[in-house]
């Protein structure tokens, strides 16, 4: 409870970049990697994520005080769960192309550590509007990331972004991007140039 | 090397003459020093830059014969590379704050290693695209020369394998006078129309480089001139060519024994594909390969047997260099497990 | 109260509540699935039948045939069939619609694949291929089931029994027509033995 202090704002945003979950955290990897051949999918997922990751982050908030230390994950996993089910049912009965796209990852959201990782550490310690921030913080960080990820290799192994052709005939889609290799590539290089620039943001 | 470290765990304070019974001693004839110090212990003349200038030339009766039976492109290829390979170098050094290393040659072998393994009529963006690979994230990334996992040109010729599979795999003929028709068309390679129409290619074809094929491991001849004159300036380990060649005959041997119609004869598997070119020029990396004489024939055996499976049942006609990859990915392990004892060191 | 009646009862209350809203929210969300299930299954069959006005459902072992039928006519268009097999990486499921007689394939249509995208993928489309992206599964209009149906490489198909393959996914080519020959026979005699 010592981080009261930090300020409101201060918990929207450092999901954003500091404590950037996929950047900073390396948290969520199987999503980041799996579903991000483009960037509508790369966005799917991510506003899925972030949707979960909201509405448990409330409900564990709310009730942190109620469920037993002993059977916290438990109850937390369950509380997920739910969530995951609703956005996999919702996005199979409104959005049957992007469903069918993402596969098996929206189902396996629940097992993204990032979620139950913010519950653990932060819903199951705050009150209802700090984790709320924080949900949101960390949902558009994770949403950024994804939705770059996914453009840069859309981009690249089917010269289109969202699914729009930005690349003339003369380029050569890289097929390796839109396979899994391009996803490690594309990610580890975003993790170098990330650490590259906070470390020149703190010499400065 | 000349330093005599007496290399103790505990420099005691009291001053420990050589009399004093020194436990480890007894396992060491007595009367004799007992030297400690780190590797290397010995020392030779050679250089990274000699090394590399001599492979570039043991490259040359190759890179001859491609440009004798593709002509122009090949000339161009090859220059396409070497500058992408160079421009990425510098690039890199810069980046990493050192000094230019473009001078020792390594990245000139690099980008003639990927020009050859690639199809005649190959993109020449495509290719600088997979030299620059080949250079940042075969080398640079790992730290540079001598800290890479994986053989550099390698590991961007398997990143443009992935990347442009199309295109990778369209082989034009040689242009020769032997063709009328000398606009590029498109063949199979003796291992893919092998493996999919059980068409043999004449050897005598296969051994001058009159056949379908990457541009420098279409003749064996040349090749294997190269790599002799690697081996006999001993810049490459004799036993790495040996015993690819020598597992690939056994294993392939084998397979063809048991049904010469469904497996092609070992002969052809020495001559067809990037086989020689691959054991002389690829796998020989002193980088990527193991240090210990026992490891080197490990590495050797490991990409024999796995050349051999790929190309009889993998769903590609050549594995030679997912093979040489894959053994690159095990060198640390084999140094490992290879490593000599240190003397008096109990066997487990 | 005591700790562990708290955790039964709290853990009880949550998953109960976690049943209840899901299992409203699946009867919202159901119909709109099944909806949608049957609109592909719909297009699906309309694309790899001739124009017809209805069809009906024929279950047999197992397989359903989808019978496409005009009005006032007593022979069918077509018959439409899901089939799957093993491609280069995983399943590949496809709709195949065949004249009445078996003599030919009216359409198909692969519903379900996992292979290397931008080359098994072709089998559904080929963006590459600017003029025609659906080539590849059009080629099949039009083929003659018996003898099997063949694959060649790099030469146009010369004869009504073969297939171009997909240059770079010939393996994926190959798993296509291998599915459809491999089933059609069995198809055929579900067809006549219940009509």
């Amino acid at each position: 409870m010592a981080k009261k202090k930090t300020s409101l704002y201060r918990e929207f945003v450092k999901g954003l970049w500091d404590d950037n979950p996929v950047l900073r955290m390396l948290l969520g990897l199987c999503p980041a990697l799996a579903v991000t051949n483009s960037a509508i999918n790369g966005l799917a997922m991510g506003m899925a994520t972030t949707f979960v990751l909201l509405s448990s982050s409330i409900i564990i908030s709310l009730l942190r005080k109620v469920i037993p230390h002993q059977v916290r994950i438990a109850g937390y996993i369950v509380i997920i769960a739910t969530f995951v089910t609703v956005a996999d049912k919702f996005l199979a009965a409104f959005l049957p192309e992007i469903s069918k796209s993402l596969g098996p990852y929206v189902p396996l959201i629940v097992v993204n550590c990032l979620i139950l990782g913010r519950q653990e550490a932060f819903s199951s310690k705050n009150n209802v509007g700090r984790s709320i921030l924080d949900a949101l913080g960390m949902g558009t960080g994770f949403i950024f990331v994804l939705v770059v990820l996914g453009g840069i290799r859309e981009i690249l192994g089917s010269a289109t972004l969202f699914n729009l052709q930005i690349l003339g005939d003369w380029f050569n889609p890289w097929m390796i991007m839109i396979l899994p290799p391009g996803a490690f590539l594309t990610l580890g290089i975003l993790i170098g140039l990330g650490n590259w620039l906070n470390e020149r943001k703190v010499k400065v | 090397m000349s330093e005599i470290e007496e290399n103790k765990p505990k420099p005691e304070p009291k001053p420990v003459e050589k009399k004093k019974p020194d436990p480890r001693k007894k396992l060491a004839k007595p009367d004799k020093m007992l030297i400690l110090n780190s590797s290397p212990h010995l020392h030779t003349t050679k250089s990274v830059k000699s090394i590399m200038w001599s492979v570039v030339i043991a490259l040359f009766p190759a890179m001859a014969m491609a440009i004798y039976y593709f002509g122009l492109p090949a000339v161009w290829m090859i220059l396409t590379c070497v500058a992408a390979a160079l421009g990425a170098e510098i690039i890199m050094n810069l980046m990493k704050g050192e000094k230019i290393t473009i001078i020792d040659g390594s990245a000139i072998i690099t980008g003639i290693l990927l020009a050859l393994t690639l199809p005649p009529s190959f993109r020449l963006t495509s290719a600088a695209l997979g030299s620059i690979v080949a250079i940042t994230l075969g080398k640079h990334i790992f730290g540079g020369l001598g800290y890479n996992i994986f053989n550099p040109a390698l590991l961007g010729r398997a990143f443009l394998q992935a990347s442009f599979p199309v295109a990778m795999t369209t082989w034009s003929n040689p242009i020769t006078p032997k063709f009328e028709n000398t606009d590029a068309i498109s063949t199979a390679t003796p291992l893919g129309s092998f493996k999919f129409e059980k068409i043999f290619t004449d050897y005598s074809d296969m051994l001058i480089g009159n056949i379908g094929g990457s541009l420098g491991e279409t003749s064996a001849i040349a090749v294997l001139i190269g790599g002799i004159f690697l081996l006999i300036l001993k810049n490459a380990d004799w036993r790495i060519p040996v015993s690819i060649l020598v597992t690939v005959t056994i294993f392939g041997s084998i397979f063809w024994m048991l049904n010469p119609a469904q497996y092609p004869d070992p002969l052809f598997h020495i001559l067809s594909g990037g086989l020689l070119f691959g054991a002389f020029f690829m796998a020989t990396d002193m980088v990527t390969s193991p240090i210990t004489t026992k490891g080197a024939w490990i590495f050797g055996i490991g990409i024999g047997i796995l050349v051999v499976i790929i190309r009889l049942f993998g769903g590609l006609p050549e594995g030679v260099m997912y093979s040489i990859l894959l053994m690159n990915g095990a060198t640390p392990l084999i140094n490992r497990y290879t490593r000599p004892r240190i003397f008096g060191e109990s066997k487990k | 109260m005591n700790n562990t009646a708290k955790m039964i009862i709290v853990l009880t209350i949550i998953t109960g509540l976690s049943g209840g809203i899901l299992s409203s929210w699946d009867n919202i969300t159901k119909p709109k699935i099944e909806y949608h299930r049957l609109q592909a299954l719909k297009a699906a069959i309309s694309e790899v039948l001739p124009q017809y006005d209805y069809y009906d459902e024929l279950e047999a072992e197992g397989t359903t045939l989808y019978v496409g039928r005009i009005e006032d006519q007593n022979e069918p268009v077509g018959i439409a069939f899901t089939t799957q097999g093993s491609g280069f990486q995983g399943n590949i499921s496809m709709m195949v619609g065949v004249d009445p007689s078996f003599n030919a394939i009216t359409g198909l249509k692969v519903l379900e694949q996992v292979e290397t995208p931008g080359l098994g993928t072709k089998i559904v489309t080929d963006p590459s291929n600017k003029s025609n992206p659906l080539w590849f599964p059009e080629q099949f209009v039009g083929v003659n089931l018996f003898p099997a149906i063949t694959v060649v490489k790099n030469i146009k198909p010369s004869t009504k029994n073969e297939i171009q393959a997909i240059s770079g996914a010939t393996i994926t080519s190959k798993a296509v027509v291998d599915i459809v020959n491999g089933n059609i026979s069995r198809i055929k005699n579900l067809y006549q033995s219940t009509d």
